[in-house]
């Protein structure tokens, strides 16, 4: 896989209770994306937000119903994120997803250390 | 402000266990000379000592590790000294107090100091993001650690780093953060000019061997720190 020059960075952003057939969506996207194809992609935990739904998302110490704000990162080319959209529209009924622009410095990986797919 | 020239220098010696009004004795003596506009002031932990109850204390015990010591020292001028002294008598009731005579040769402060202003940012910067692996290291020390202390030694405006849950990338190995592996995916947002970052790329070539680095433009709404301001305001 080779990704340089300009490229596209696409990041979703919704609840970690959010659910697709059963799983936490934030897999089921990376999941996805890996299907797909994408190049990576990153899911971080927030720790207090609020979005579409204007819930204030907090996580608690010690609390298990905790629906923390979850943003994805997935960086690729232009038309591999065109590729993965009709994907997210089916799976995140109540989020955000936003496009903005990235130059690729750098992206490597070690051959031979991991099989590469 | 201390300032070159003759001064003194208070050291105040109390119990680590002491309280006072609930709080720890050494705690309440720094805050007060915190808020009470003292240039500067050190605690020290001591590792063995005995007060005039001639009881030892030691770490070596560890029942007794938490009655360590504590010194507190600063220097003033004789004037905020004095304005201080009643004070530091009533907190550090049980404790030592003395007063010695100094000079200052360097006053510690902040416009006095060598080193360059801090990057001044204009309104268009650049945003740049690494991605590499938790487990990924840089001469036996965690890659984004390193690289934290390789942007700061380049004078780099800043970085924050994130540690993902979920994630996957060049190498298409999941990385996944649980108890067990600790192998999050980790996140570098780093802002400063395009021209610094550009010249921090070999750094970054020789010390990320896998990831992801991008680059996207950044406007700039804020960037100060609290030593910037006493100098922004005496310029007009």
């Amino acid at each position: 896989m080779k990704l340089e020059g300009k490229a596209k960075m696409l990041r979703i952003h919704f609840g970690e209770d959010d659910t697709w057939k059963g799983r936490p969506l934030y897999e089921a996207i990376v999941e996805r994306c890996r299907e797909l194809d994408i190049a990576g992609a990153t899911v971080l935990r927030g720790i207090e937000g609020y979005g579409a739904s204007t819930i204030i998302r907090r996580r608690h110490l010690l609390s298990f119903s905790a629906d923390a704000p979850i943003l994805v990162q997935v960086i690729d080319t232009d038309e591999n994120i065109q590729r993965l959209l009709p994907a997210l529209d089916e799976m995140v009924s109540e989020g955000l997803i936003a496009i903005s622009e990235v130059e690729v410095i750098k992206y490597v990986h070690q051959h031979g250390q991991h099989p590469q797919k | 402000m201390l300032t070159t020239g003759p001064a003194k220098k208070v050291t105040v010696y109390v119990m680590e266990g002491q309280k006072y009004h609930g709080m720890a004795c050494y705690a309440a003596v720094l805050d007060y000379l915190f808020f009470r506009g003292i240039s500067d002031a050190t605690v020290t932990r001591g590792v063995a000592g005995f007060g005039t109850d001639h009881k030892l204390h030691t770490s070596r015990l560890v029942e007794l590790a938490d009655q360590m010591p504590m010194k507190i020292e600063f220097v003033e001028s004789t004037e905020r000294v004095e304005e201080v002294l009643p004070k530091l008598t009533e907190i550090a009731a049980h404790g030592l107090i003395d007063v010695q005579d100094t000079t200052v040769i360097n006053p510690a402060a902040d416009k006095k100091r060598p080193q360059p202003a801090p990057a001044k940012l204009q309104s268009t910067a650049k945003i740049m993001r690494i991605l590499i692996g938790e487990q990924d290291r840089w001469q036996d020390k965690p890659l984004h650690q390193a690289l934290v202390q390789a942007l700061r030694a380049n004078d780099i405006a800043g970085v924050t780093v994130y540690r993902g849950i979920l994630g996957y990338g060049a190498n298409r190995r999941m990385h996944k953060d649980s108890a067990l592996s600790h192998d999050a995916p980790m996140l570098l947002t780093v802002v400063d000019t395009e021209e610094k970052l550009r010249a921090f790329f070999p750094v970054l070539d020789q010390m990320v061997k896998q990831g992801l680095v991008v680059m996207s433009d950044a406007e700039v709404i804020k960037y100060s720190h609290a030593a910037l301001l006493p100098e922004k305001e005496e310029k007009p």
